[in-house]
C-alpha cells in the first residue's frame, strides 16, 4: 500500500470529484501541508519570517508588510503573488505550485478562504444512512453508505461472490485458517437464509478467531521473543501474547482491553492477567551491551510508548514532536513531554534481568509496575529530543487539541487509558474501526491507517467510518459484532472479479464497487498450507516453538543459544507461536513481510518478488506440505485421477476445479509421472520428504553427553604427547571421569560439572561401537573454550569459539569417511581461551548421526504417487492459494 | 484502448513473457495498480545529477580493527607505554569494559610511509600497502557510539535504533538495479557470525521490502530456497512452472486482477535466478591469476573468497553489495581477542584479498566507477583495557568512539590522499573531523544523489538516510 507513495503525483489515490466546488479539507490542506507548512506551520522554531498558514488567524496576519491572505480576494493577497513571483516564488525550494494548484488557491481564498477543523480532531456525529436507488442490494447500514456513493459514480456493486469463495475469504479472514471441512459442509448443505450468518457465527466462536487477532495485535504491540539489540537473548513474554489471544476470544470490550494493556497494574487489586496484560509496553527493546547507558536506552524505551499509544489508538504521529513541535499536526514539542511524564513512572530500568516480573506457575514474565511515590521520576522536556539535554519540567497532561482529561482522572497511566476510550475522543474509535476494515478489505477507508493527521490520506467514505466509530461506541466496543456488522454486509460479499472497464475507472477499488483481492499475510500462507496437509496442530498457547529452518539463519553474536527444531506437533503450530528472534527473524515468514518486532507495525507492506517465489516452491516446509497434502488427496479422494485432482483442489482452495484447471493439472501429473519413471530416489524423497529434513527422527547416538547417558571418557590434564588422538593409542594410565568436565570461579549451578578440570588443556577420550553405517554426523557440544575433535585419529571438527548452549558442528567429510562398523575412537582436545580467572571452562559433547534412507526400486505406481506431490507443490504456489479473494 | 487495457490484454499474452524475458523483472508492486503501468521499483532509474559510482562495495570489518596497529601512526603512544592514562582523558568518558584508570599503550607493530602519497601503513598490512596511491586514508572518523549494535547501525542505517533504511537499500531505492536477474543489494557475511546489530544492517526499515539486502551465502543455498528441493529435477521445476502459469492465466482470465500477471512473472524471474545467482556465486572458473591475486579457494568460506564474489557481483551490475565480516573485536581478554596474537591472523587475512579487489577492479576498468569502502564502526582506545580494572596475560583495547580510520577508493574519490587526523596520542580527532553522516552523504552523493532530496514519508516525516538534521556533510575534499 505504500508503494503507491512512490508514484510521484499521485498523493491522493481517489478518483477525481465529481463536484467543482474547492473543498478545503480535500483539496486546500493537503495542498498547505505539502508545500507551505514545513516552514508555516504549528513549529515555531522552523517557522520562516513569523508567517504561519495552518491556522485561519495566522494567515491572515501580515507577511512582507502586507496580509498573507485576503479572504475574497486572492489578487491582494501575498500567498498568491509569491506563489506566482517569477524571481522568488514560493515554495522556495522543490517544484513551483502548478497553474491548477495556484488556481485551487485563488478559487478559495475568493470564496473568503474558510478553514475548517481537520476532520479526524472533532467528534464523529452518527449520521444517518442515505437514501438509494437500489433498496434491495444492501444488507445493512453499511452497504448504504457504499452505495450511495457508487450510484453518484453511476456504478453498479459486484454480483455475491459464490459459497466456496464466500466460505473461504470468511474464513481466511476471520480465523486466519481456510474453512474447515465440517464448516464448509454444513454451509454448502444449508438452504436457510441463515447460512451465512451462521458461518460468521461460527467462525468468530472459533478458538483460531482469537489466534488470528492477536498476531495483527501482536503487530502493533512490536512482539517478540527476544530483547533486540546485539546479544538479543531471549524473554518469556509469550504469557502477554496468550492473553491476547484469549481476551479476543472472550471477546473483551475494546475500551476494558485498551485500559488492561496501558494500566493494568493500577487497578485497584489488579488480578494476575490484569499484569500480564500490561506486557503490551515491556515489549519495547532492551540493551545489554557492556558499558550502555541504562537511561540512554530507558529514554528510548519510554519515547517508543508515547510514540506507540500515539499511534495504536490515535493514528497520530506522536513521535515526530520528540525532538520539536509536530510540523503538521497540534503536538508541541511540550505536550510530548507531558504525555512521556505518564510513561516515566515505571519500574523498568534496562537492567539485563527484564524486571519487574512476575511468577505465573513455571513461567516468569515482564509486566508494568510504577515507581512507589516517593520515589517517582520528575520529566523534563528533552531538548531536540536529547535526554542528555533537559529542558523544564512538565506534568502528566493529555494533548490540549482535544478533550480535556476529567478533574478527577488520576495523573498516571490509568486517566490516560480512559482518557483514550473515552467516548469523547474523536480518534480512537475512527482508527479501530479502520484497521478492522482494512484487514477484511484490504485498505482502510482511511488508506493511511497509521496517520489520521493532516498529512494522512482523507477517508474514501467519510459517513461511513463515521458511522461505524459511533456504531463501535454504541455497541460498547464490541470487536466481534462490528466485525460481523462488516462480514454481513453486501459489500463485503461481492464478488472480486473485475472487469476492465472498472479496473479503468477505480483500479484500487476505493469505490468498493467489488470484493477485495489481496496476498494473505505470512502466517496465513504457512498456516494454509500445513491445514490443507492435514498438519496443522490446533494446540492454543504456551511458549514459543521451532518448525524447521534452514541452517546457519541463526549466527548471533555473544550468544550460544541455537535453533533446534520443535518435535511433534510443535513443528506444525500456527505461524503466531513461531519463535521470533528480532535480530534473525523466522526467513519463509520475512520473505512475505511479517515485521520482525523491532518497531510498531501500523500495517504491513505488501510486496511480490522473486524471493516469495523462491520460499513457496523450494522452501522444505511448503515442500513438506506439498507430501502431505497430496498423500491426503490420494488417500481421502475416490478413484481415478479426476478424483484426485479434484480432492487436491477441495483441500486446499475449497472448492472442486473447472473444467480446464482439471485438465491443465492432469497434463501436468501425467508429464511428471513420466519424467519420475525409473526414478528410484526421487520417487522416494519426494514421497518421504519430512524424513530428510528430519534427519533427528532417524536419530542414533553414539557417544551421550551430560544431559543423557553421561559415558565415563579416559581424560588426562598432562599433555600426553604425539599421538594421543590416534585409534591405537594406549590411554589405560589416564584417568575415568564424566561430563561436564569444567572450572568457574563462582560454579553456577547451571554448570553441573561433574569432573574438574581447571587447568590450561584437556584430553579426552572414549570408545563406541558403531553398528551401522551413518549419515548426517554431527557433535553437540558445549563449550567456555575452545576444542577440536578426532574420529579414530582423523580431524572432524574444531572451534576457537565459545558457545553458551549444545552447539552442533558437522563432523567433517575426512572424519566421516574415517568412522567404520565396530569399534572407533573419538579423542578431544579442549582448551581455555580465556585467562583462568577471567570467566570459566567447560567441556561436554555428543555424537550423533541419522540412519540413512534406504530407496527401493522404482515402481510405475511410485512414479505416479510422486507425481501427486510435484502437483501439490504447483497448487501451493497457485495465485489463487496465495489470495484472499 | 486506454492504455491500462491494452497492458491487461498484453499481459495475459503468453509473448509477453517469452518477450520479455530478458530483463523483464516483473511488476514488484503489488499494490501500486492503477491508471499507470505498475512500475518495478528496481528498474534503474535516472539520479539526480551525473554520478561518479555506478556500484558500492563496502567491507565492514564487523569489532572493530584497531586503527593503532594499521593506519593511525602514534610513535608518541610508544613513550607513554605503561604509563598511567592523565585523568583529563578519562573524565566524563564512559567505556564499555575500561575500569579506573587504564595504562597507555603504544603498538607493537612497525609502520612506514609507503607508496608515493607517503601513506604510514602498518607491517600488518604488505599487499595493501602496494596499493595505497588508489586509497584516500580518512583519519579522522568518530562516531557517537560507543557498543557494536548501535554504532554498526548508525553508520550505515543513520539511526542507532532498529527500524531505519540501511544505505543499500537507500541505494537500490534511488537507483534501481542495472541487473534484474539478480538482487539490487547482495549481502556477504563472513568470519563466523552475523555483525552484532544482525540483519537490520541490511533491512530495509520503513522503505518497502524489496529493497533490503538479499543475504548471499557461500555455503549451503547462496539464496535462501534458491535449489529445487530433493527430488525435484530441473525438468520437474519447469513443468511445475508451465503448468503455474497457464493455470494462473485461467485465473486472471476469471479474476481480471494485474496482480495475477505480476506473480506470473515473478516466478518466471525466480527460475531465473535459480541459474544467475549460482552462476555469479562460483567461482570456480576464474583463472588461475585471480585465484593467486586474491587467495581465494573455491568452496571454502572466507574473506578473499567475499572480496572476489563482490568483484563478480558488481561486474554484472549489482548497485550495493556489503560485506560484513567478523571478529574484530580486540579487547585482549581471551587468546581470540588478542592484538598480539590474533590480529596479525586477521589482518593477513583481509591484506591480500582486499589490495586484490583494488587492483582487479582497476584491471578491469571497473575502479573508476566502483566505490570500495573499507572500515569499522568505531576505533579502539589508546589504552590498554583492564577488565574489570586489572591486567591477565593478554593484551587489547576497548571501544573508542573518538577516532578511527577507514578508508575508499575508487567511484570518484581522489586516489593517494592522507585526510584528517589525530592528536599525537590518536586519542581525539585534531583536524577535518569526519562523522557518519558525512559518509552516508558522500555516498549518496557519489552515486548521484542528492543526500538532503533523498527521502521518504514515513510516520509523517520526510525520513532521510543522513537523518532529519542537514549536518551531514559532502566530503567535497575527498571527490576527484
Amino acid at each position: 500500500m505504500r508503494f503507491w507513495t512512490l508514484l510521484p503525483g499521485l498523493a491522493l489515490c481517489l478518483p477525481p470529484p465529481a463536484a467543482l466546488a474547492v473543498d478545503f479539507q480535500r483539496d486546500i490542506r493537503p495542498l498547505l501541508a505539502k508545500r507551505c507548512l514545513a516552514c508555516h506551520g504549528p513549529d515555531e522554531h522552523s517557522r520562516q519570517a513569523n508567517f504561519r498558514l495552518d491556522t485561519r488567524d495566522g494567515a491572515l496576519g501580515k507577511t512582507g508588510g502586507h496580509a498573507g491572505i485576503v479572504p475574497g480576494d486572492s489578487a491582494r493577497s501575498r500567498v498568491i503573488v509569491r506563489a506566482q513571483d517569477p524571481k522568488r516564488p514560493m515554495p522556495p525550494a522543490g517544484p513551483r505550485l502548478t497553474a491548477d494548484e495556484i488556481d485551487l488557491l485563488k478559487k478559495w481564498i475568493d470564496a473568503g478562504a474558510p478553514y475548517e477543523k481537520h476532520w479526524a480532531f472533532g467528534k464523529p456525529e452518527r449520521p444517518a444512512p442515505p437514501a438509494v436507488r437500489d433498496a434491495r442490494w444492501p444488507q445493512n447500514e453499511i452497504d448504504r453508505f457504499v452505495l450511495a456513493r457508487l450510484e453518484k459514480e453511476g456504478l453498479t456493486p459486484s454480483p455475491e461472490a459464490d459459497r466456496h469463495t464466500l466460505a473461504r475469504r470468511a474464513a481466511l479472514d476471520l480465523t486466519g485458517l481456510p474453512p474447515e471441512p465440517g464448516v464448509m459442509k454444513a454451509f454448502l448443505g444449508d438452504p436457510s437464509p441463515k447460512a451465512y450468518e451462521r458461518l460468521i457465527d461460527r467462525l468468530l466462536a472459533s478458538p483460531a478467531y482469537g489466534e488470528r487477532w492477536a498476531r495483527v495485535w501482536l503487530d502493533l504491540a512490536r512482539y517478540a521473543d527476544t530483547q533486540g539489540y546485539e546479544k538479543d537473548n531471549r524473554r518469556t513474554i509469550w504469557p502477554y501474547r496468550d492473553w491476547v489471544i484469549r481476551a479476543l476470544n472472550d471477546n473483551l470490550p475494546f475500551d476494558r482491553f485498551t485500559i488492561l494493556q496501558l494500566a493494568g497494574d493500577l487497578l485497584p487489586s489488579p488480578s494476575e492477567a490484569d499484569l500480564v496484560a500490561t506486557g503490551f509496553h515491556r515489549n519495547t527493546m532492551t540493551n545489554t551491551e557492556g558499558g550502555t547507558d541504562d537511561e540512554e536506552f530507558r529514554d528510548a524505551a519510554v519515547k517508543d510508548r508515547v510514540a506507540v499509544t500515539g499511534q495504536v489508538w490515535m493514528g497520530l504521529t506522536v513521535g515526530c514532536a520528540q525532538c520539536h513541535t509536530h510540523k503538521y499536526d497540534p503536538i508541541s514539542h511540550r505536550e510530548f513531554y507531558q504525555l512521556y511524564a505518564f510513561f516515566n513512572q515505571t519500574e523498568d530500568n534496562d537492567k539485563p534481568d527484564d524486571s519487574p516480573t512476575i511468577k505465573l506457575g513455571e513461567t516468569t514474565t515482564l509486566v508494568m509496575r510504577d515507581l512507589p511515590a516517593d520515589k517517582q521520576r520528575r520529566t523534563r522536556i528533552h531538548e531536540r529530543g536529547n535526554f542528555l539535554n533537559p529542558g523544564a519540567e512538565v506534568e502528566p497532561a493529555v494533548l490540549s487539541a482535544f478533550h480535556e482529561l476529567p478533574a478527577d482522572a488520576p495523573r498516571n497511566r490509568l486517566g490516560l487509558a480512559r482518557w483514550l476510550v473515552s467516548k469523547e475522543n474523536p480518534l480512537t474509535a475512527r482508527v479501530m474501526v479502520n484497521r478492522l476494515w482494512a484487514r477484511l478489505f484490504g485498505t482502510g477507508l482511511v488508506e493511511s491507517e497509521e496517520d489520521f493527521g493532516t498529512q494522512g490520506n482523507l477517508p474514501s467514505h467519510p459517513e461511513l467510518l463515521d458511522w461505524l466509530a459511533t456504531e463501535f461506541m454504541r455497541t460498547d466496543w464490541d470487536m466481534k459484532a462490528i466485525l460481523k456488522t462488516m462480514a454481513m454486509s453486501a459489500t463485503y460479499r461481492q464478488s472480486s472479479a473485475v472487469a476492465p472497464a472498472l479496473l479503468e475507472k477505480d483500479p484500487r477499488n476505493r469505490l468498493l464497487a467489488r470484493g477485495a483481492r489481496f496476498r494473505l499475510d505470512a502466517e496465513v500462507v504457512r498456516d494454509q498450507a500445513l491445514a490443507a496437509a492435514g498438519l496443522l496442530s490446533r494446540k492454543l498457547y504456551g511458549p514459543p516453538v521451532m518448525p524447521w529452518q534452514p541452517e546457519g539463519i541463526w549466527m548471533v553474536v555473544y550468544n550460544g543459544e541455537s535453533w533446534i527444531t520443535s518435535d511433534g506437533e510443535d513443528r506444525y503450530r500456527r505461524g503466531l507461536y513461531t519463535f521470533l528472534r528480532r535480530t534473525s527473524p523466522y526467513p519463509s515468514m520475512i520473505t512475505y513481510d511479517a515485521p520482525t518486532g523491532e518497531l510498531c507495525t501500523i500495517r504491513r507492506i505488501r510486496t511480490n518478488t522473486p524471493l516469495q517465489a523462491l520460499a513457496s516452491l523450494n522452501d522444505p516446509v511448503s515442500m513438506e506440505a506439498a507430501q502431505h497434502l497430496a498423500l491426503r488427496a490420494l488417500r481421502e479422494a475416490g478413484p481415478g485421477d479426476a478424483a484426485r485432482a479434484t480432492r487436491l483442489f477441495e483441500l486446499l482452495l475449497v472448492r472442486p476445479p473447472r473444467a480446464a484447471e482439471l485438465e491443465r493439472v492432469l497434463q501436468l501429473h501425467r508429464k511428471a509421472t513420466a519424467e519420475l519413471h525409473g526414478r528410484a530416489a526421487e520417487q522416494y524423497k519426494l514421497l518421504h520428504y519430512d524424513q530428510f529434513i528430519y534427519p533427528r527422527d532417524r536419530e542414533v547416538v553414539l557417544v551421550d553427553d551430560a544431559r543423557g547417558a553421561a559415558p565415563a571418557w579416559r581424560y588426562t590434564m598432562d599433555d600426553p604427547g604425539e599421538g594421543w588422538q590416534n585409534a591405537n593409542y594406549d590411554a589405560q594410565s589416564w584417568k575415568t571421569g564424566r561430563g561436564q568436565f569444567g572450572w568457574h570461579p563462582k560454579m553456577p549451578a547451571e554448570w553441573k560439572v561433574a569432573t574438574n578440570w581447571d587447568s590450561e588443556f584437556l584430553w579426552l577420550r572414549i570408545e563406541f561401537d558403531a553398528a551401522q553405517p551413518l549419515e548426517d554426523l554431527k557433535f553437540l557440544v558445549r563449550t567456555a573454550g575452545a576444542f577440536e575433535a578426532f574420529l579414530n585419529g582423523v580431524p572432524a571438527a574444531a572451534s576457537l569459539l565459545d558457545r553458551n548452549g549444545y552447539y552442533e558442528y558437522r563432523v567433517s567429510p575426512e572424519g566421516a569417511a574415517a568412522l567404520k562398523p565396530g569399534r572407533n575412537v573419538l579423542a578431544v582436545k579442549a582448551s581455555r581461551i580465556r585467562e583462568k580467572e577471567n570467566g570459566g571452562q567447560l567441556m561436554d559433547l555428543s555424537l550423533r548421526g541419522a540412519v540413512p534412507l534406504q530407496p527401493g526400486a522404482p515402481t510405475a505406481e511410485q512414479a505416479a504417487r510422486a507425481a501427486w506431490v510435484v502437483v501439490a507443490n504447483t497448487l501451493l504456489n497457485l495465485d489463487e492459494t496465495l489470495t484472499r479473494r | 484502448m486506454s492504455p491500462l487495457h491494452e497492458l491487461l490484454l498484453q499481459r495475459t499474452r503468453r509473448h509477453f513473457l517469452e518477450r520479455c524475458s530478458l530483463g523483464l523483472a516483473g511488476m514488484f508492486l503489488a499494490e501500486a495498480r492503477g491508471a499507470k503501468a505498475p512500475e518495478n521499483p528496481l528498474a534503474p532509474k535516472p539520479p539526480h545529477f551525473a554520478p561518479k559510482a555506478k556500484s558500492v562495495i563496502y567491507l565492514h570489518m564487523a569489532g572493530s580493527p584497531s586503527q593503532l596497529e594499521l593506519f593511525d601512526y602514534k610513535p608518541e603512544l610508544i613513550n607513554y607505554n605503561g604509563k598511567e592514562c592523565p585523568p583529563h582523558l578519562l573524565e566524563g568518558k564512559r567505556f564499555a569494559f575500561i575500569k579506573g584508570v587504564p595504562q597507555m599503550m603504544g603498538t607493537p607493530y612497525q609502520f612506514a610511509p609507503r607508496g608515493q602519497a607517503g601513506a604510514y601503513v602498518s607491517e600488518l598490512l604488505p599487499h595493501f600497502s602496494q596499493v595505497v596511491d588508489e586509497v584516500a586514508i580518512i583519519r579522522s572518523m568518530t562516531t557517537d557510539q560507543f557498543n557494536h549494535a548501535p554504532a554498526q547501525l548508525f553508520l550505515h542505517t543513520g539511526s542507532p535504533r532498529f527500524g531505519a533504511a540501511s544505505m543499500g537499500a537507500w541505494a537500490t531505492y534511488g537507483l534501481g538495479s542495472e541487473n534484474q536477474d539478480l538482487p539490487g543489494f547482495v549481502v556477504l557475511v563472513g568470519g563466523g557470525n552475523n555483525p552484532d546489530a544482525g540483519k537490520s544492517l541490511w533491512g530495509s526499515g520503513f522503505l518497502p521490502s524489496v529493497f533490503q539486502g538479499v543475504q548471499c551465502r557461500t555455503q549451503g543455498d547462496p539464496v535462501l530456497y534458491l535449489s529445487d528441493p530433493e527430488g525435484m529435477t530441473r525438468t520437474l521445476r519447469r513443468d511445475t512452472l508451465d503448468a503455474l502459469r497457464d493455470l494462473n492465466e485461467l485465473q486472471q482470465q476469471e479474476a481480471g486482477d494485474p496482480e495475477t500477471a505480476a506473480r506470473i512473472a515473478q516466478y518466471e524471474l525466480a527460475y531465473r535466478m535459480q541459474v544467475s545467482v549460482p552462476e555469479v556465486m562460483d567461482i570456480s572458473k576464474e583463472p588461475d591469476s585471480i585465484h593467486t591475486m586474491y587467495g581465494t579457494e573455491p568452496g571454502k568460506q572466507s574473506f578473499a573468497n567475499n572480496c572476489l564474489l563482490a568483484r563478480r557481483l558488481v561486474e554484472k551490475g549489482v548497485r550495493f553489495v556489503q560485506l560484513f565480516q567478523w571478529g574484530w573485536d580486540h579487547h585482549g581478554s581471551s587468546r581470540r581477542e588478542d592484538i598480539r596474537y590474533d590480529l596479525p591472523h586477521k589482518a593477513r587475512m583481509i591484506d591480500r584479498p582486499m589490495a586484490a579487489l583494488i587492483r582487479d577492479l582497476k584491471q578491469r576498468g571497473l575502479l573508476d566507477q566502483t566505490l570500495v569502502i573499507w572500515g569499522g564502526e568505531f576505533g579502539r582506545t589508546p589504552m590498554r583495557e583492564n577488565r574489570g580494572g586489572s591486567y591477565g596475560q593478554f593484551v587489547g583495547r576497548d571501544h573508542h568512539p573518538y577516532a578511527f580510520t577507514i578508508w575508499m577508493a575508487g567511484g570518484g574519490v581522489k586516489a593517494g590522499l592522507n585526510y584528517g587526523a589525530t592528536d599525537e596520542i590518536g586519542y581525539y580527532v585534531v583536524d577535518k573531523k569526519v562523522t557518519p553522516r558525512d559518509i552516508q552523504a558522500t555516498v549518496l552523493h557519489l552515486l548521484g544523489l542528492d543526500p538532503y532530496r533523498l527521502s521518504y514519508l514515513y510516520q509523517g516525516l520526510n525520513q532521510r538516510l543522513i537523518g532529519p538534521t542537514d549536518e551531514g556533510r559532502v566530503l567535497h575534499d575527498l571527490l576527484a
